[in-house]
């Protein structure tokens, strides 16, 4: 659906992105990660046309992005809208921007404000909601013209717990019908709606990290014991190299090589070692993140 | 078009909503009616307030003409105290919209950096010309009443010419805000350079009439009824305009 090719951007001299390459595809929901100045918000205006590149392609189902402003939907990392507009007026404003006609927009905003739990308050100005209320309406916005592409752009960091599950609800909600790429620091949140994430530092992908990619290192196992052994070197191998005591009775073994779970398990019961439980160690998307974007 | 003329109508409505039309205005009218009630009833305040001491007033000093008086309004009052405040009024024109993030929700939708750099210049100018208008319209009904008649097709002429200034500050306001996000920076700089633009004057006539600023000297000839043929000012001043909103439309497009 969006293809970034050797995309290549600098602000004030300076090297904000640098040969970025990667793709969505429809009905994908991809988590763009990284750490703070990594440059995601800089990648995410580049590719809704906000700024220029210097170098570098970006497409949308083939043909360049800025001709295809009406299939996204953006909802930016600080969300104000004027304050003496009413919810129904802002979204009127955004829909006219937009080039929706009057009729179609006066049927589809409450229906928007319905879908993002906002319908009782249409006449409410928007100084008068909370900071999750302006965050659904920042996403009302986004979906007001039916994108195909929803970018959100650090859409439950700046709230509350409350507000944030608001807001993952909704988000939740949206991605069985639209492609959506969430940017966020928040890896927690990034893990609930995405099937793959893109890592960016310094403003160069170092990682695609698929659902596959966080089973697919076999390196791992972590193994509960029913009783405690009396020393964590009993649990080593000619196949296991290391092992790590998580709790006293919960190890992780780790192999120069991907170990072979069978064999490991008989290696136990030719020790007649007591097993509780006996899996491969799937490591989390925080794991994965801070070895990728870590300097050492 | 429609949506130059859909941020034009936000720019409008929100104006009315802080109530810009109103205390601008109001500020004009102040200043519009302060000059020539002082000029004709100096000797009076001075003596009801009780600081004449020591000041001899000319009786026989020669009364100036409602051309000087409403001039020395336009360019003493307007064009100093007048555009400051101005210049505060709208420091935030890009720099709030940008500081909200409600920029990037307008450019993400099929806007042209054009229509919405031109809503801007637009939005505020008829704000600023509003407000002037009424001020000025006052200040003349104040003037010809004290010091005689004036012809208001020149005066008509003359706030025409003078929009035209104006238009080239609200588009220099546009250009800073796309380099320094502060408005109160914002608004110092815009100041300074309007003024820098008004001083030339006094350093080299030539380089003034070349500047945005030439503008003025062909407005102010309108009231004092000189025959001056140099609308090749108002060139220099529409040329000066367009050169701030491209480069604001060139910063934007860069970051």
């Amino acid at each position: 659906m969006i293809t970034v090719e050797k995309l290549h951007k600098t602000i004030k001299k300076r090297k904000i992105l640098s040969d970025v390459t990667f793709s969505v595809a429809k009905g994908e929901c991809v988590g763009l990660l990284g750490p703070n100045g990594a440059g995601k918000t800089t990648l995410i205006k580049c590719m809704t046309g906000i700024l220029q590149h210097e170098q570098g392609n970006i497409t949308f189902n083939s043909t360049p992005i800025v001709q295809h402003k009406k299939n996204i939907g953006y909802l930016s990392q600080h969300t104000d809208f004027k304050p003496w507009m009413t919810c129904e007026e802002s979204l009127f404003f955004f829909g006219k921007l937009s080039g929706l006609d009057k009729t179609f927009l006066k049927g589809n905003i409450s229906a928007v404000l319905e879908e993002v739990g906002l319908k009782d308050k249409g006449n409410y100005k928007v100084e008068q909601l909370s900071g999750g209320m302006k965050q659904r309406l920042g996403i009302a916005q986004a979906i007001l013209h039916q994108p195909l592409l929803l970018i959100l752009d650090e859409p439950v960091s700046a709230l509350d717990p409350i507000g944030r599950n608001e807001v993952k609800k909704l988000i939740a909600r949206l991605k069985k019908r639209t492609t959506i790429i969430i940017s966020t620091h928040i890896l927690d949140d990034a893990s609930e709606f995405c099937e793959r994430y893109i890592i960016i530092k310094n403003g160069m992908i170092v990682g695609n990290i698929t659902e596959e990619f966080q089973k697919s290192d076999r390196k791992q196992i972590l193994v509960k014991m029913g009783n405690v052994p009396q020393t964590s070197e009993a649990l080593k191998s000619s196949e296991v190299e290391h092992v790590e005591c998580l709790s006293p009775n919960t190890f992780l073994l780790t192999g120069a090589e991907e170990l072979d779970l069978q064999k490991v398990v008989n290696d136990f019961a030719a020790k007649e070692m007591d097993i509780t439980s006996i899996e491969f160690y799937e490591r989390g998307i925080e794991e994965i993140f801070l070895e990728m974007v870590s300097d050492t | 078009m429609t949506n130059f003329y859909t941020l034009t109508r936000t720019e409008l409505v929100e104006a009315t909503k802080e109530f810009k039309f109103i205390w601008l205005s109001l500020f004009f009218v102040i200043l519009g009616i302060t000059q020539p009630l002082i000029t004709k009833y100096m000797d009076v305040i001075l003596e009801n307030v009780g600081g004449a001491d020591g000041i001899t007033i000319d009786p026989n000093r020669p009364v100036p003409s409602s051309a000087e008086v409403l001039l020395s309004t336009i360019s003493g009052q307007f064009n100093q105290i007048g555009l400051i405040i101005l210049i505060i009024s709208f420091m935030g024109l890009i720099a709030a919209d940008r500081n909200s993030g409600m920029q990037d929700f307008i450019l993400t939708r099929p806007v042209s950096l054009r229509s919405y750099l031109l809503s801007k210049l637009m939005g505020h100018w008829v704000i600023s010309m509003f407000s002037i208008s009424i001020g000025a319209v006052v200040s003349y009904g104040y003037t010809i009443f004290l010091f005689g008649s004036f012809s208001f097709s020149n005066f008509l002429l003359f706030l025409l010419l003078y929009s035209f200034w104006i238009l080239f500050v609200v588009s220099l306001a546009i250009l800073i805000s796309t380099f320094v996000k502060s408005p109160i920076l914002i608004a110092v700089t815009t100041i300074a350079a309007s003024i820098f633009f008004i001083l030339i004057k006094g350093f080299n006539h030539f380089l003034f009439q070349l500047s945005p600023g030439g503008i003025l000297n062909l407005a102010e000839n309108q009231l004092l009824s000189v025959h001056d043929s140099n609308y090749f000012s108002i060139a220099t001043c529409l040329a000066f305009i367009l050169l701030n909103l491209s480069w604001a439309n060139r910063n934007l497009k860069k970051s």
